[in-house]
């Protein structure tokens, strides 16, 4: 069959009057037209001018959401611009100039169908370059096919031609001819069918899809909202009920707090946090709360307010979980990933591992890696590292009474102190404890922490004059001579010229009586320091004085 | 016409299909590596003087401020309103710029009270702030949403169009390297 004449056929009528029938039925189908977005305060009185305003607006886009026109969106830019269109006519306009006002402004964009200029010549000009392009190849075909090429005319008669029927016997090529008449047939079809579609789905100035067949649905999951917002009000009016009742009692506030933050009261959230702080003397684990609460009434991002917050935090306890989280995520929104990685990580590394956390963490990790190209190295096991309280020992905490908290958190470093007895060498936990007996208010037992880390890091200079410097200030060199002279040998071995060994080697050596040691380390320190040191008139005080 | 002429026509439709599919590619690759911002539309007030049309003033009661009082070196304007969730965002990259140029704010469709609490939260980066109470001075600038940031030159002519906010990437490539040219 190959290399036979085509022969076009009577398909060519029969599918243009099926795709006017498409045409007509899918015009028809349109004819009951849907609520538009115009609302009636915006109409105008005279409905000359109204129906060119609705005339004009079908062939405005909105710019907001960009396949609508702005006769059928219910954006807010949308009704400013009809309630421009209706102005501008009241005012006597023209239809053009109208909008010709709005194209300077906005551009050839606002114009639904794009006006013909260089830029769009190729958008206009294509259907018709197709069009007679495809005719022209139809026209070669049909030309050759009325011109026989040689090679056909010798042919034997085949079977088919043989037993062609009557109508067609004298074309020795029926059935290619029938073939030709099919595929005509199925393109007019695909051609008006996608006019259709399109007549029914993309015409430009068509409306949205009606609204009110989805009403049941909206109505539904609105009662749903509102009985769950109903809950959640009752629960806040009990929870401010409380914390108005017992205004003292930082758990109330805590409750409060929460209760608004579900309901999304920000305002009540951020005062009871701010109340709560107040209480507990600014505790970081409540400014942590409240520095969150910011970010999440801007819609996450942490704001430079929230940021300020989190360093103070930060400055006052480093591992502070949620001021953690909320620095990494302020790194990486500021798009350092390589940061946001390291600042998680340390999150990662100080929470338990059933932390309720965790997930949510390693994805935030994996993320900032990936957008930052960074590689992930397999993390030490938690296990090793420095445990926080977990998010279950926070809420315990946030419910509790000010004495049932103070008891939680004595319980807390009364594990710590009982592990640091088993295994003295964690000086960073030695450090930790001495915190911890800081904020409790217990110097004593902080300075014998302190004297731990020192032990537990014995080949640690710092460590070494920290504790004795806290002897001083303190003033317990009474109650830990034996410590003193300890720490003060290991000083005077591994920076014998430091001027704080000289400094407390002096100082120690006078409380034992032994003023010409005291006198030699002190001359000895101020030759070494600056002439405009400030320290030097209180020093030269000392050494006169001794 | 020659035979291997009329065998070879039937491929004009397919490289009239093979150039438009090409053209397509293209614009893909462009939007899937950024290099083309589908959401940025193109913006007719380029080339074009800035609205000055008096607004009142947001800090000074009774008072009056116009983009006339900053000609004579670029600026900056700036349409935020308190409501608008990506203002907040850039009010970091905002404070920076101020640093360089003089930026004035266009509170649109805003309650003066909320958008000076904004500012008190947010940071004030603004020489100025005019009140566009009904969104006309929005719609004067072709404005479409909240925050859009123009660079108006000495003479006050609008010279560059972003609209969204502007973080790290918009302000190191777009927004910087327009006030050096200007510079």
């Amino acid at each position: 069959m190959t290399g036979k004449p085509y022969r076009s056929g009577a398909g060519r009528p029969a599918a243009l009057s099926c795709a006017l029938v498409f045409a007509l039925m899918f015009t028809l189908a349109l004819a009951p037209l849907q609520a538009r977005a115009v609302t009636p305060e915006e109409m105008l009185s005279d409905p000359a001018l109204e129906s060119r305003a609705r005339d004009l607006s079908k062939q405005l886009r909105c710019l907001v959401c960009q396949n609508q026109s702005i006769d059928d969106s219910d954006a807010e830019l949308a009704r400013d611009l009809r309630v421009e269109v209706r102005k501008q006519l009241a005012a006597g306009a023209a239809d053009d100039e109208i909008l010709a006002t709005l194209r300077e402004t906005y551009g050839d964009y606002v114009l639904l169908n794009p006006p013909v200029s260089p830029a769009t010549y190729i958008l206009w000009g294509a259907p018709v370059v197709i069009l007679i392009g495809g005719a022209a190849i139809m026209l070669a075909g049909r030309r050759r096919d009325e011109d026989p090429p040689e090679e056909t005319a010798g042919d034997p008669p085949t079977a088919s031609s043989a037993t062609a029927s009557p109508a067609t016997a004298s074309s020795a090529t029926a059935s290619p001819a029938i073939d030709m008449r099919i595929g005509m047939a199925l393109a007019s079809l695909v051609m008006a069918a996608s006019l259709g579609v399109y007549l029914v789905l993309g015409r430009a100035d068509l409306p949205a899809q009606p609204l009110s067949e989805r009403g049941a649905e909206i109505a539904a999951a609105l009662k749903q909202k509102q009985a769950v917002a109903g809950t959640r009000d009752s629960a806040l009016a009990a929870a401010r009920a409380a914390a108005a009742e017992t205004p003292n009692d930082v758990g109330a506030w805590l409750r409060l707090a929460m209760a608004a933050a579900a309901s999304g009261d920000r305002e009540t959230e951020m005062t009871a946090l701010q109340q709560a702080e107040t209480l507990t003397n600014g505790d970081p684990a409540i400014r942590a709360m409240r520095a969150e609460a910011m970010a999440r009434a801007a819609d996450g991002q942490v704001t430079v307010p929230a940021r300020e917050l989190v360093a103070e935090i930060l400055a006052v306890n480093p591992a502070e979980p949620r001021a953690l989280f909320l620095s990494g995520l302020a790194a990486y929104q500021d798009e350092d990933y390589a940061a946001a990685v390291t600042i998680w990580q340390r999150l990662q590394a100080a929470s338990a591992p059933d932390a309720p956390w965790m997930p949510l963490l390693a994805e935030n990790i994996a993320d900032a890696a990936r957008a930052g190209g960074i590689p992930l190295t397999e993390q030490t096991p938690p296990e090793a590292a420095p445990r926080g309280p977990s998010e279950a020992d926070v809420a315990a905490a946030a419910e509790m009474t000010d004495e049932d908290r103070q008891a939680m958190i004595e319980s807390m470093v009364d594990g710590l102190a009982a592990r640091l007895a088993e295994d003295p060498s964690d000086a960073a936990g030695w450090q930790r404890l001495a915190r911890a007996y800081e904020v409790l208010e217990r110097p004593r037992d902080a300075q014998a922490a302190l004297i731990g880390a020192a032990d537990a890091d014995a080949d640690d200079l710092r460590a070494q004059l920290l504790a004795l410097e806290q002897m001083v200030v303190g003033r317990l060199e009474a109650e830990f001579t034996d410590a003193a002279s300890r720490l003060l040998d290991r000083a005077r071995t591994l920076g014998p010229d430091h001027p704080e060994t000289l400094y407390l080697g002096g100082h120690f050596a006078r409380l034992e009586g032994d003023r010409e040691t005291a006198r030699r380390l002190w001359e000895a320190l101020l030759s070494r320091l600056p002439e405009d040191a400030p320290i030097i008139p209180q020093l030269r005080a000392a050494i006169d004085s001794l | 016409m020659s035979r291997g002429g009329s065998r070879l026509s039937f491929l004009i439709p397919l490289v009239g299909f093979l150039v438009l599919a090409g053209f397509a590619t293209l614009a893909l690759f462009a939007t899937l590596s950024g290099e083309r911002d589908v959401t940025q539309l193109p913006s007719a007030m380029l080339g074009k003087p800035a609205p000055t049309t008096p607004l009142p003033d947001l800090i000074n009661d009774g008072a009056a401020v116009s983009v006339a009082d900053l000609r004579g070196v670029p600026f900056l304007v700036n349409v935020f309103a308190s409501w608008c969730a990506p203002c907040r965002a850039e009010a970091p990259a905002l404070a920076l710029l101020a640093e360089d140029i003089r930026i004035m704010g266009i509170a649109y469709k805003d309650k003066p009270a909320d958008s000076r609490r904004f500012l008190t939260q947010y940071g004030n980066p603004f020489v100025a702030v005019g009140v566009d109470r009904d969104g006309a001075a929005g719609m004067a600038w072709g404005v479409y949403g909240v925050p859009e940031t123009f660079l108006v030159d000495a003479d006050g002519t609008i010279v560059l169009r972003h609209a969204g906010p502007i973080d790290r990437r918009v302000l190191d490539e777009v927004i910087r390297p327009a006030i050096r040219d200007l510079q």
